[in-house]
């Protein structure tokens, strides 16, 4: 694991809170999504398939600041589209950081080297940059070539100006666990403080249907590329996460762990799903049918998926649901092995 | 599939909740065809088919919005827009990729037979 600790405490604190206010359903990580143009056409991406008017459109950031609040999250991950392409981003950041809030900018890090200026170094903000594999793997996954060596070289100034970096990296079927572990060995050697993992989730929208993992594949999968782990290897998220995606847990999922904003609403159920859009944080919370939703629910739409914005917060929160989630959290994170 | 290009009748056989369904689902513009003869041409970003008054929310053309309609005041909806989710830019890209790994291959090929392989073979 290698989120500070401060974010530990902040995470931690919060998780208890909800807790000892007793609710049932609390938010994890707001997914701000400022706009959804993009300067990639990820072939996995079911994001950014909207007519030229809405990809024109983009939120204010009064408007993002007012949901932050509504949420109440202790962090806030900026997708998109290409967050860097938001005209306000640094506006919006530094807002978030006197807020306190830790701040993960996901980017494929196109326009990092280019836009650093604007940003001032804080514990509070990650680029989390895009990256699914290998420059082999990677270039295909976006569809262009060269933007691996592109996000590699943000990733490089970003660290030199002291900015914390993380990578997130999708994985798709046909992925190869040794390739995998030479691409963890890689980011680990540039000097990222963590990376993400997470399989794919098939949006309906997206051009590539052919290519997700489901559920089987995705343990084995995960359980090959992470077998004996190096001691090097930081990750950015949950260990029990990882567990789950290995086969070694079985969680249920926690779809409002991740609220989505965007400027259409708040997304009904959760980030992957677009089914409706509620006006307010609240009657996203109160009024959206969540037991339709989960694995255990049968919908089809949720039988699949694995993905972190559902998983990782039941992760999260089985590891302070008892005193056993804890010590499992404890024990994994001290002794490295998944 | 795509619904691109589909004028819907609303009859016993299509209700209009499974068009509003379908519209929603479309990620192109469609056209509004409201009851009085008026028609708005926009992304239908949302739909509340059980709230006491059911009704959609669309930007137009402009980008202006949102606006709500009731289902009352829908004639039917027109699939106007291009359809930007019906691309097949992963299967270009795939085929473009395996055009050039296999020009790659026939070139290491090539370059393979016409060099010693060494007192190791290679």
């Amino acid at each position: 694991m290698s989120v500070p600790v401060s974010q530990m405490y902040t995470v931690a604190s919060y998780v208890l809170q909800q807790k000892l206010r007793r609710r049932k359903r609390y938010p994890f990580v707001l997914m701000l999504e400022p706009l959804f143009r993009c300067n990639l056409a990820c072939a996995g991406c079911g994001k950014i398939q909207y007519p030229a008017q809405i990809l024109k459109k983009h939120l204010t950031v009064e408007q993002c600041l007012a949901a932050v609040a509504e949420c109440g999250a202790p962090i806030v991950s900026i997708p998109g589209g290409e967050p860097l392409m938001y005209p306000d981003i640094d506006k919006l950041v530094a807002e978030l950081v006197k807020l306190k809030k830790y701040i993960y900018l996901c980017t494929n890090a196109i326009l990092l080297k280019e836009k650093l200026h604007l940003f001032t170094p804080s514990k509070y903000l990650t680029f989390s940059v895009h990256m699914d594999g290998l420059r082999e793997e990677h270039d295909e996954a976006v569809c262009r070539d060269g933007v691996f060596d592109e996000a590699v070289e943000g990733i490089k100034a970003a660290l030199q100006r002291g900015f914390r970096v993380t990578t997130n990296t999708t994985l798709f079927d046909g992925a190869s666990p040794l390739r995998m572990r030479e691409f963890f060995d890689e980011m680990m050697d540039l000097g990222v403080e963590g990376m993400m993992l997470s399989p794919g989730y098939s949006y309906s929208k997206a051009p590539d249907q052919e290519h997700f993992l489901h559920e089987t594949r995705t343990n084995q999968l995960f359980s090959e590329m992470l077998s004996k782990p190096k001691r090097r290897w930081k990750f950015n998220q949950s260990p029990l996460f990882l567990r789950f995606l290995m086969g070694k847990k079985d969680f249920e999922c926690t779809p409002w762990g991740n609220p989505t904003f965007n400027m259409f609403g708040w997304q009904r159920p959760c980030y992957l799903l677009q089914e409706g859009y509620a006006a307010s944080f609240q009657e996203l919370m109160d009024g959206t049918k969540w037991e339709n939703y989960g694995k255990k629910s049968g919908n089809e739409k949720c039988r699949d998926c694995m993905v972190h914005c559902g998983y990782e917060a039941t992760a999260v929160d089985h590891t302070f649901s008892s005193l056993k989630g804890f010590a499992e959290t404890v024990s994994v994170t001290l002794s490295g092995k998944l | 599939m795509s619904f691109e290009g589909w004028v819907p009748q609303i009859n016993d056989y299509t209700s209009l909740r499974e068009v509003v369904d379908f519209a929603f689902d479309y990620r192109g513009n469609t056209t509004v065809v409201k009851r009085d003869g008026g028609e708005i041409v926009g992304y239908i970003f949302n739909r509340e088919a059980d709230a006491p008054e059911a009704f959609i929310q669309l930007f137009d053309e402009q980008g202006d919005g949102p606006f709500t309609i009731p289902y009352r005041d829908i004639a039917t909806i027109k699939f106007t827009g291009k359809d930007p989710a019906a691309g097949n830019s992963w299967k270009a890209w795939v085929e473009r990729k395996e055009k050039e790994r296999a020009l790659r291959a026939a070139a290491s090929g090539a370059d393979r037979l016409g060099r010693d392989p060494g007192p190791d073979g290679g």
